[in-house]
């Protein structure tokens, strides 16, 4: 790789680092040497070690989850797991020479500028945080952090302290970096498959060179279910031979997500950006029959796509869509439940005051802005706008926090002014709803440094939607491959499907009473529950009610689903989502009931049968399924994994990269990651071949991966 | 630490580049690295084509179970009988089952592929190379047929196999003989129920024993269409199967009164064809083979009178129904009539006929029982005993609930002299992919090596060498 932009840590105050020397820094304050040398050492398999290898230690392991959207990436394991402390964008940008390629879109200028001959004269930051370092947010700043988005100032570096000390006027090529698009961008990964191979191994290569690990830093990668064969034979090779690491494997994302539950046996839906994945796990053993894998528009960009479609005529942009998906007003509601103001909604048009609003800046003009500040009157345009830009001298020069705290102050009692009296109705009674709107717009004020280099600012607007924000899982108009329902029956069909075609009919049952949803797709409010309502209103059996009334003896008491308290709720909202007619019925009782004769009086437990015939009965629990549908809910054991944590908390979604803070459930295939990276590494050392060391890979080559690979 | 992981190179004495065993069905395609305990890849080897913005789509895989696409088709390469009739959809299918899940597809131009602006003059030009690279480049190839395929197809097999998939090296072998190699046995009976055939192969010391290769199609998709016999003759009513693609949402009724569902219809130009839901309605049956459906056990026919004196259908009578509901909700506990749809493999009397069927009625050679007294007629007679003490069961009808214990019965009934001995793996796995695990072993074994027809002694004697060399 050439020449390659440093990374910019989030805070602004904090002196910039070379990108070699940022993670490093920051990482010792959660892994913590210190620390790290008082655990005790793990107990050291000598005898199934193959090599003289010193033992790996818990700071010293490289977790690798590629996806299509966002890489996760985190050095070290912390005490307790948090969500993976970096994000790489999984897009890769042509480099100067043919073949090479740049973490970051960097556009050439050429002109005669003032550049700064301090570090990295050619080069400027990037404007947008590329990597999220959240040590760095956390312990540099505390008022303008990542919580206050709206404040932020996002410049670029070319102003920096170091920037002015001393410029010369001089005709040269001027590299800057481009935020605003990501135009010309590969993406090395598609529906989770990698069908760029150069770029998909320069994004290890920044990713490997951002976290900058030791030597002795075992990797261990999670891999999309549809990577093939051969695709994990071209990454060992590639990270072996490349980063010359001691130890690798490749554990397969839904094995990954068991493990962040902690459960064997579970039914895993991972809904990625454009895919989805529906695995069948039992007893930590994926089914590759009947899997269901990188199943095509059903991922999260469906459901923006179906904004787009109800919203694009209303003007919204698709960055808006997204970002009003992200919002907590976008919301998948149950079956059944009424949209509000649902007469309205078909022929609601523009909100007249959105379009008469032209205030703003330029480029936006054609947007409609919702009836936030910028449109209560129309002098306040402007006090709207200064919302968002914020002084930049004033903070470079005065007290950045008192400044932001300032006008924090001043926003908050605006805000509260303009709020609808509606505020404390639930999301689905109001029929309209505003959410914060976040964008790049390039700071085109005189006041600019010509330092060349582009300036933008974060800003936000508010945006209101009506009942379309409830729609985004109705199936698309305009798709004309496809004729199903939308993503939630696509998805159902497919659970239906993937559990069917498992092998062991005993384990049916419980799958179905084992959901996981991950996936950033499935952080749209309600999603859980509505899929559990389409598995329920399509799939779930109706024990018939003849058989229950008439063959349950009294000696039963009639039971409550796998008794009381213990039992794993769904996500979200409380209240199980059982089918009204199996509420309360044991499946296994269900399965006893299922196989007594109808006529013979059968003592409970027993099916009463012909002793001769008893050896040709099937065993209870081969029956049909499904008779209950649940989700699995993540132990508490790791706070930061939280259901529903600080998502969609307002303005949780941050700008167009939008997905910093508020990580909780829906990663817990990294929770599970960190964890079977600590039991494989740590723990075990190796003792029962829990992944592939440098030797086996001198030896066998690597197609050996696949005896090591934990799928 | 991890239970599935595949059996150690070591113990086969296996190769450093893994061979592909690729094992088609007439229902399932499987494929896998040899080697292994199970296939990696399974797919339908049904397909289905639609026209999309004016062009013919194809869709393989599972994919077809799950996303009803407009007016689309289902069809499969394979005819009833096993042998391939499309032979350009069956090389596309079965490639699909190796490229999705093993070898990964072509590595199409990434200059190419639409998602990058680059002009055409700054395309690297090492990337032509790697468009050259044909799917199985660098993978021996281990193929299996049925005892009865014919010399062109054999042919057709190796020519797709060297020409269009590039494979280094390439065997085919048939699958009776794979299956009793999966069960560890050299010379064996082995008895195969698949979706469209049933077939016995003997095979002795590894080779078929050609003169006694018996197949009739009886198989899965024959017991589904007594099954649909059934329902048709179903009092109070007679059963509909509606795909759960037709229905919205349903409601829980009691059993046997009439589904109250919501339906879903499509515009005329956009429902999918009679045989996508013939398929998706095939899947419903499957599933009602798993659940409801059981074999009788024996000892005797169904009709038969058993030694107390009671008929065995009133003993079948006796034993608890077991309820099934459809996908609109319909649920009905089946009593007797779930042996019924079964007994006519063995007793071709109590088929339920069906004059609308196109599946027409059994005749009695086509029984099981028949088979096998006219495969074990056309062997040796010194080597019949062995046979019989070796029976391997296999292929996913064989794991109809009774099957081999009726078919126990029936053997002993048949041959009541020898000892009859039956092995059939009680792992559902193990039976349905009988034969890929035969060629998984076989592919693996160091003293394969030299049963490989390379690419180069293709080129030299060409398609017919597969007859000399696979026997």
């Amino acid at each position: 790789m050439g020449k390659r932009p440093k990374l910019k840590v989030t805070g602004k105050k904090k002196p910039k680092t070379t990108q070699k020397e940022s993670p490093r820094k920051d990482s010792p304050e959660k892994t913590s040497p210190q620390k790290g040398t008082q655990r005790e050492e793990p107990p050291v398999f000598l005898a199934r070690r193959r090599s003289n290898m010193p033992p790996f230690k818990d700071e010293h392991i490289l977790l690798i989850a590629p996806g299509s959207q966002m890489t996760l990436a985190q050095l070290g394991l912390p005490e307790t797991f948090t969500p993976a402390r970096f994000r790489f964008p999984t897009r890769m940008f042509p480099g100067q020479k043919m073949g090479e390629y740049e973490p970051y879109r960097i556009r050439e200028r050429h002109q005669t500028v003032n550049t700064s001959n301090g570090n990295g004269a050619q080069t400027t930051d990037p404007p947008k945080t590329d990597v999220e370092m959240k040590d760095a947010e956390s312990a540099g700043q505390d008022g303008t952090g990542n919580n206050e988005p709206t404040e932020k100032t996002e410049k670029p570096a070319g102003d920096s302290a170091d920037a002015t000390d001393k410029t010369e006027a001089q005709p040269e090529t001027f590299y800057e970096e481009d935020v605003t698009s990501d135009e010309g961008a590969v993406y090395p990964i598609v529906n989770g498959r990698i069908v760029h191979w150069p770029s998909f191994y320069a994004l290890l290569t920044h990713v490997y060179n951002a976290l900058s690990p030791p030597f002795h830093t075992p990797i261990l990668m999670i891999g999309q279910p549809v990577w093939t064969a051969r695709d994990r034979e071209m990454i060992t090779q590639f990270v072996f031979e490349k980063f010359k690491v001691p130890a690798f494997n490749i554990m397969d994302s839904a094995l990954a997500t068991m493990w962040g539950y902690g459960v064997p046996t579970a039914l895993i839906v991972d809904i990625g950006k454009t895919k989805a994945d529906v695995t069948a796990v039992t007893d930590f053993i994926p089914n590759e029959h009947g899997r269901g894998i990188a199943m095509k528009g059903c991922g999260g960009d469906a459901m923006t796509d179906r904004l787009v479609e109800l919203l694009g005529p209303k003007g919204f942009t698709r960055e808006m869509c997204e970002q009003l998906k992200r919002s907590n007003i976008a919301e998948i509601l149950a079956p059944g439940t009424p949209l509000p103001g649902a007469a309205a909604t078909a022929h609601q048009g523009t909100n007249p005051a959105a379009a008469a609003s032209t205030g703003g800046q330029s480029g936006n003009d054609l947007v409609p802005r919702g009836p936030g500040e910028g449109t209560q009157t129309g002098t306040d345009t402007n006090g709207g706008e200064d919302e968002g830009v914020l002084d930049v001298a004033a903070i470079v020069s005065g007290d950045t926090t008192e400044y932001l705290a300032k006008i924090e102050k001043e926003k908050t009692t605006k805000k509260g002014g303009a709020e609808p009296k509606q505020k404390n109705a639930p999301n689905h009674q109001k029929e309209k709803a505003t959410f914060q709107f976040e964008e790049f717009v390039p700071l085109d004020d005189d006041n600019a440094p010509a330092s060349g280099s582009r300036r933008y600012i974060r800003h936000t607007r508010e945006i209101e939607v009506g009942a379309e924000r409830f729609l985004l899982a109705t199936p698309l108009l305009k798709v004309k491959k496809r004729l199903t329902n939308g993503i939630l029956e696509d998805l159902a069909t497919q659970i239906h499907r993937t559990i069917l075609a498992v092998p062991d009919a005993t384990k049916r049952s419980e799958l179905w009473d084992s959901l996981i949803i991950v996936g950033c797709g499935s952080r749209v409010r309600g999603f859980a529950q509505a899929l559990l309502g389409v598995i329920t209103q399509k799939y779930i059996l109706s024990p018939s009610a003849t058989i229950f009334t008439s063959e349950i003896p009294s000696a039963f008491s009639t039971p409550l689903p796998t008794g009381g308290t213990n039992t794993p709720a769904p996500m979200g909202q409380p209240g199980p989502m059982y089918h009204p007619a199996a509420h309360g019925v044991n499946p296994l009782l269900v399965a006893a009931t299922h196989n007594n004769p109808p006529m013979a009086g059968a003592t409970p437990g027993t099916p009463g049968m012909d002793p001769n015939m008893s050896a040709h009965h099937r065993s209870t629990g081969h029956s049909q399924t499904p008779n209950s549908v649940k989700c699995l809910r993540l132990p508490d054991y790791f706070p930061e994994f939280k259901h529903e944590g600080n998502r969609n908390a307002p303005g949780a979604s941050h700008g167009p990269s939008a997905t910093q803070g508020g990580h909780g459930a829906e990663e817990a295939t990294f929770l599970g990651a960190q964890m079977a990276g600590r039991v494989i590494f740590v723990n075990d050392q190796g003792a029962t071949k829990g992944f592939m060391t440098r030797v086996d890979y001198n030896e066998n080559g690597p197609s050996a991966i696949h005896e090591f690979a934990l799928a | 630490m991890n239970p599935s992981n595949p059996p150690q190179a070591a113990e086969y004495g296996g190769d450093e580049v893994s061979a592909i065993v690729l094992d088609p069905g007439y229902s399932t395609t499987r494929a896998g690295f040899a080697g292994e305990d199970a296939p990696k890849s399974l797919i339908p080897t049904y397909y289905g084509k639609y026209n999309a913005d004016g062009q013919e789509k194809l869709v393989f895989g599972d994919d077809i179970f799950v996303t009803p696409r407009p007016a689309m088709s289902i069809h499969n390469p394979i005819g009833k009988d096993g042998i391939v009739e499309d032979w350009d959809m069956a090389e596309k299918v079965w490639e699909y089952s190796f490229t999705s899940r093993l070898t990964g597809t072509k590595p199409g131009n990434p200059f190419l592929n639409g998602l990058n602006d680059i002009p055409a003059e700054e395309l690297p030009t090492e990337m032509e190379v790697e468009l050259e690279e044909k799917s199985l480049a660098d993978s021996p190839l281990l193929m299996t047929e049925p005892a009865w395929n014919p010399a062109k197809a054999r042919e057709k097999t190796i020519e797709i196999a060297m020409e269009k998939w590039g494979t280094p090296a390439f065997y085919l072998a048939r699958n009776g003989v794979l299956a009793s190699f999966a069960s560890g046995k050299a010379s064996a009976l082995v008895i195969d129920i698949g979706a469209s055939n049933i077939s016995i192969t003997p095979v002795h010391d590894g080779m078929i024993l050609k003169r006694g290769v018996q197949h009739s199609p009886l198989g899965g998709d024959y017991i589904s269409s007594q099954i649909r016999a059934l329902f048709k003759k179903n009092s109070p009513q007679p059963i509909t199967i509606t795909p759960h693609y037709l229905i919205s949402s349903k409601t829980a009724v009691e059993a046997g009164q009439p589904p109250q569902a919501k339906y879903r219809t499509y515009p005329a130009d956009k429902a999918p064809d009679a045989s996508y839901r013939a398929l998706l309605e095939e899947r419903t049956l499957s599933e009602f083979k798993e659940c409801v459906v059981q074999v009788w056990p024996g000892p005797n026919k169904l009709s038969a009178t058993g030694p107390t004196g009671a008929s065995n259908e009133e003993m079948a009578r006796s034993t608890p129904g077991r309820p099934f509901e459809f996908p609109d909700g319909y649920n009905q506990v089946f009593g007797v009539d779930r042996f019924r749809v079964v007994e006519s493999l063995f007793d071709v009397k109590a088929a339920i006929p069906d004059p609308d069927s196109p599946v027409p009625a059994p005749t009695q050679a086509q029984t099981i029982p028949e088979l096998i007294k006219a495969s074990l007629g056309g062997v040796d007679v010194d080597i019949r005993p062995h046979l019989l003490a070796n029976v391997v069961v296999t292929g996913g009808s064989s794991l109809l609930y009774g099957f081999t214990d009726r078919l126990n019965h029936e053997l002993m009934q048949l041959f009541p002299g020898p000892r009859v001995r039956i092995s059939a793996p009680g792992n559902t796995a193990e039976r349905r992919f009988g034969s890929w695990i035969g060629g998984s072993i076989l592919a693996s074994l160091g003293t394969f090596h030299q049963m490989w027809i390379s690419k180069k002694e293709y080129d030299e004697h060409g398609a017919n060498i597969v007859e000399k060399r696979c026997k």
